[in-house]
């Protein structure tokens, strides 16, 4: 196999070990996927592409320049998708004024009561949790609203999957250690096929990034580049699923 | 069935008429789901103890059976389960959860005060044989999703509905059939293969599960979908 992003952070045992274990077996796609787009909002993005050390200043849980890297590859999924009418599927948080909901989460984090002292809000006066406009929700998609890192955890995610009768997801979107991974691990667990988009997620850390893309390389989903989950996409009859009409619904008031 | 008919059932005699017309606007075409599994709720010996008599009769020595009711729907249930078979479609069995250390001492499917059960009333009544390669569920609440991964089954097998029956009616087939309509599923619960210690119970639950859940549908209607099934997967062959 060909350099993968995460080796020069593994030792030489490692990558004997996972070489003699059988683990990273290239698995089935799944013949009916969604795509999946976790998170990638103003709080994780920014406006635009700023030095991640400067980014935190404002919003702590920004993932900086990276996000914007990613945004064409998003983009470029997203527009194949909507093109075959396989489901585009994008979570983000949801959260009371007064922030009580914010549960666990402030357990680890001791810049978390800036939130409810301050709420951020983007220069354009959007909320921090509004997925960025430039790949903004089309009628058609549908948008979770979670509070947990999974996107399975207490949403209706599962029952939409159940309803459009898919057996795969495609996974993109921040942070790769974070929702990304626990979204990963439930629908492993649901018993969907997993693939997860390597240049289509993101995380505030990079080491975090590349050995979270290892792990769920190894365990639970292929690992691809978007050229060859691109090129899969576009192998797929159109016209699978029976989405939402959008009926009713402008661009952003699918949000 | 045809939505002229969709109160054709055997609550019919118990709902008054303005409590239908409340109802009215719920009336559709009922049918069986696309990619069907069948889920077989809770036949266990503990339902069938006692013979066939009413329920009352057995309080003293079999309180958790349904007596005259089980034992009526044992022939239904036996030719929906040869028609699940013959159509080669997925079957679900469940029962309670008995494993050693598995839960809290309070922890059961329903509030009822409980006596002393042995592991043998919670085996598979004897005309409803598992086959090898059927799946049985064991669970410790009344829904057969509740905490057990039965739903991470029906995805991996691609189901997209389920055929409901088993008991009771107000307890674990309710919670059943809910939990499988909030999960996604379409639900067919088959009238004359589920039951409940009571009529009058066991028709105002089907009542409710009928108008806000799922169809409920008669055996015959069901098992001559399932047959047009087989009839297909021959033809697609």
């Amino acid at each position: 196999m060909t350099d993968r992003i995460w080796d020069q952070y593994l030792t030489e045992r490692d990558k004997a070990v996972f070489a003699a274990s059988g683990f990273g077996a290239t698995a089935e796609w799944g013949k009916r996927p969604a795509l999946l787009v976790i998170d990638v909002n103003y709080a994780f993005c920014d406006e635009k592409p700023v030095p991640i050390l400067e980014s935190i200043k404002t919003w702590r849980t920004s993932c900086g320049e990276d996000a914007w890297e990613a945004m064409p590859v998003l983009q470029r999924l997203i527009g194949v998708c909507r093109g075959k009418g396989v489901p585009v599927i994008y979570t983000t948080g949801t959260r009371r004024p007064d922030n009580w909901d914010s549960g666990s989460w402030s357990w680890k984090n001791n810049r978390r009561s800036e939130d409810s002292s301050s709420p951020r809000t983007t220069s354009h006066g959007r909320d921090g949790n509004d997925i960025v406009d430039a790949i903004a929700p089309a009628p058609q998609d549908l948008v979770v609203l979670k509070q947990k890192p999974s996107g399975f955890a207490g949403t209706p995610l599962h029952s939409y999957l159940q309803l459009l009768g898919c057996d795969s997801v495609i996974v993109t979107g921040t942070t790769t250690s974070g929702c990304v991974r626990a979204t990963v691990l439930d629908a492993f667990s649901l018993n969907f096929r997993v693939t997860v988009v390597e240049d289509g997620c993101f995380d505030r850390s990079q080491a975090s990034h590349a050995i979270n893309l290892c792990d769920m390389h190894a365990k639970y989903a292929n690992v691809y580049h978007s050229d060859v989950v691109a090129a899969h996409l576009q192998e797929l009859p159109s016209g699978m699923f029976d989405l939402p009409s959008g009926a009713g619904l402008s661009a952003q008031a699918a949000e | 069935m045809t939505p002229e008919r969709f109160e054709d059932h055997v609550w019919r005699d118990v709902v008054p008429d303005d409590l239908l017309q409340i109802y009215a606007p719920y009336k559709r075409e009922t049918f069986v789901g696309p990619n069907p599994a069948l889920l077989l709720i809770d036949l266990y010996n503990l339902a069938y103890q006692g013979g066939p008599v009413p329920p009352l009769e057995l309080q003293e020595h079999y309180p958790s059976s349904c007596g005259i009711y089980a034992h009526n729907a044992i022939a239904p249930t036996r030719r929906l389960i040869a028609a699940a078979r013959a159509a080669a479609i997925p079957i679900f069995y469940c029962t309670s959860d008995l494993a050693p250390m598995a839960a809290p001492s309070d922890v059961s499917a329903t509030r009822r005060k409980m006596t002393r059960r042995s592991p043998e009333d919670f085996e598979i009544w004897h005309e409803f044989p598992p086959q090898p390669g059927d799946v049985i569920i064991r669970k410790q609440r009344a829904s057969i999703f509740a905490g057990t991964p039965l739903i991470s089954h029906l995805n991996r097998m691609g189901v997209q509905s389920v055929i409901v029956c088993g008991e009771s009616t107000s307890g674990c087939v309710r919670a059943s059939c809910v939990d499988a309509y909030s999960n996604g599923l379409k639900v067919s619960l088959v009238e004359e293969c589920t039951f409940d210690r009571h009529e009058l119970i066991h028709k105002i639950n089907l009542f409710d599960l009928h108008h806000k859940y799922v169809d409920v549908m008669a055996v015959d209607e069901v098992i001559a979908h399932l047959e047009g099934f087989g009839a297909q997967a021959a033809v697609a062959e």
